[in-house]
């Protein structure tokens, strides 16, 4: 495991722009951070909502970062993420425009942290909880430079018209030839700081992948008559090489509610199968 | 094929187990008369690859509103099944219980749920097993993702041995004279105090081989704790349809306790939670998110 480069230089962050502040003198054993995620309209939908493939991306930030504080001088890599969105923020006015993500570490134990996120809107009123687990490694050149306690700082972004784009064009997203097939181009802006796809940029893809199937089109863009409700994302190996393909099938539906499994694989690497999940995607009146 | 030597046995316990250092010869006889494994009757095969195969029969006694099994139920025949999987998978070492998520289908009635479990993924520290669920060996009725922590093998686990004789067996003799006559929550004494709080003694039919608390009963918690709250806010007979549990510490202290909170507010027909379990000495032990759909 080798780092190339400066948190702030994080592709998928400069997009989301997403401020996290450090709760405390940044001296607690088990860190406590708060993320604000002011939005932009490029990054919402039609009706000001951020959607799971984005609310995912904030999450396993926030939650990767305050792991990793809890683990320093080693450092993390996300294993699994678990995401539940609150029934009533699904439509309406709930749930639309800033957030705030506040993240507690639940557990540090010797190989593993398990860190829990709970996602309020401007209101206080609670948009989505979620719980995540990382493997602690030993990074070869070191943790990532953070002064503790973390403070927000500005991010640079670069001058390039993709970081004001919609997310299936900023994360690279093609549609396939069938409904529930969405492949991701690797990029550098979507590697993290060892140089892997960024989990986040897993969800995005595997989100578009459920969301098509339920719908019933090949698509890779937003779907404002279906959203996931629910994510149960394990990641099993590092996407390096792409393109990135999610192929979602699915196992049945209870009402509106359709169980959906969602594979992921790095065709450049053998196809090697990189995250599993399940999903619950709501069809929406 | 007769029985071979191997480094796995058929697990009687949740694999929640630590490594811990109470030896064997220590320990009370496990499992204890009417335990919470023993009463499901859960039945299992394992082929040579190391999959396995596993029922449950559902009865009145652990059906939902719709017919299927709940969730409670369903958590013990994963758990056992995933870690009778996790002992050839992490051979030689060891494995336990890190995580369980479970969503569950409207597949009901039914008379069997079965589960046919497979590897996903075996690496130097974690593995991956996931559950496809099925109704009466036809319907899809749901699935299961598990993680678990691959650790050295405790002392009092080196010298074990496993049944791989083809065909389906009993999971537990118990099973075969402690048929379950009540509803099976009541059975373990999981008592709901107030809606969105369940609580339960660490009595011996909970407990897992080292007295702490048996991995699928944190499920129990989660589920009937989820299920009481949206019961209370919908007015209605619901279902725990689906659930991530996160196993955080050994429930060593009693009475455990679950508190559920709902995530947002309800829909018309949906409840989503999150749930804290801690011990009697307030510890957090486990942490859950569940959904629970009005019926």
């Amino acid at each position: 495991m080798s780092g190339f480069g400066s948190p702030a230089d994080i592709g998928v962050a400069q997009y989301l722009l997403m401020t996290i502040e450090e709760i405390g003198d940044g001296t607690a054993a088990l860190p406590h951070t708060r993320g604000h995620f002011p939005g932009a309209p490029n990054t919402f939908d039609a009706g000001g909502r951020l959607g799971t493939d984005l609310l995912t991306c904030i999450i396993d930030s926030i939650g990767g970062m305050t792991s990793g504080l809890a683990s320093l001088p080693d450092w993390i890599v996300t294993t699994n993420l678990m995401i539940r969105r609150a029934p009533d923020s699904l439509t309406g006015s709930h749930g639309t425009g800033e957030l705030t993500l506040d993240t507690h570490v639940l557990r540090r134990g010797r190989s593993s942290v398990v860190t829990r996120i709970d996602t309020t809107d401007a209101s206080g009123a609670m948009v989505a909880t979620a719980w995540m687990s990382c493997a602690i490694l030993t990074p070869a050149n070191g943790p990532p430079p953070f002064n503790r306690p973390v403070k927000p700082f500005d991010r640079a972004v670069p001058n390039d018209p993709i970081f004001d784009t919609p997310p299936h064009e900023f994360f690279n997203l093609s549609a396939g030839s069938t409904p529930g097939v969405v492949s991701l181009t690797v990029d550098q802006r979507l590697r993290n700081p060892w140089g892997i796809l960024h989990g986040g940029a897993s969800a995005v893809v595997l989100d578009a992948a459920a969301r098509s199937l339920v719908v019933g089109r090949p698509t890779a863009e937003a779907t404002p008559e279906a959203i996931v409700t629910d994510l149960a994302v394990h990641y099993l190996s590092p996407g390096r090489v792409g393109p990135i393909v999610a192929s979602a099938t699915t196992t049945g539906h209870r009402g509106r509610d359709h169980l959906v499994r969602v594979e992921v694989r790095d065709q450049g690497s053998d196809n090697r199968l990189m995250a599993l999940a399940m999903t619950t995607v709501r069809s929406l009146d | 094929m007769t029985n071979e030597k191997t480094t796995a046995l058929s697990p009687i316990d949740s694999p929640l187990v630590a490594s811990d250092d109470v030896p064997a010869n220590s320990r009370p006889a496990y499992p204890p008369p009417r335990h919470a494994m023993s009463l499901l009757a859960l039945e299992s095969e394992q082929d040579l690859s190391g999959d396995v195969r596993g029922w449950m029969p559902v009865t009145r006694y652990t059906a939902a509103a719709d017919g299927m099994p709940r969730l409670a139920a369903v958590a013990m025949l994963v758990d056992a099944l995933g870690g009778l999987r996790s002992i050839t998978a992490s051979d030689p070492e060891w494995a336990f219980t890190a995580d369980m998520s479970i969503h569950l289908l409207p597949a009901g009635p039914i008379e069997v749920l079965q589960a046919d479990l497979h590897v996903r993924r075996r690496g130097r520290r974690t593995l991956v097993i996931e559950a496809e669920l099925l109704a009466d060996g036809e319907r899809p009725a749901g699935s299961a993702l598990l993680t678990f922590a691959v650790v050295p093998r405790p002392e009092h686990l080196v010298n074990i041995t496993i049944d791989m004789t083809p065909g389906r067996r009993m999971m537990n003799r118990n099973s075969e004279h402690e048929p379950l006559t009540t509803d099976y929550l009541d059975e373990l004494q999981l008592l709901v105090t107030e809606p969105g709080n369940a609580t339960i003694e660490l009595h011996p039919a909970v407990c897992n081989t080292v007295g702490a608390l048996h991995g699928a009963v944190h499920a129990s918690l989660v589920d009937e704790a989820s299920a009481s709250l949206a019961r209370s806010l919908l007015g209605c007979d619901v279902v725990t349809t689906d659930m991530h549990l996160a196993y955080l510490e050994l429930g060593r202290v009693g009475p455990l306790s679950a508190t559920a909170t709902s995530v947002g507010g309800p829909s018309s027909d949906r409840v989503s939670t999150l749930v804290e379990i801690r011990d009697g000495n307030g510890m957090l032990v486990s942490y859950a998110t569940a959904e629970v759909s009005g019926q």
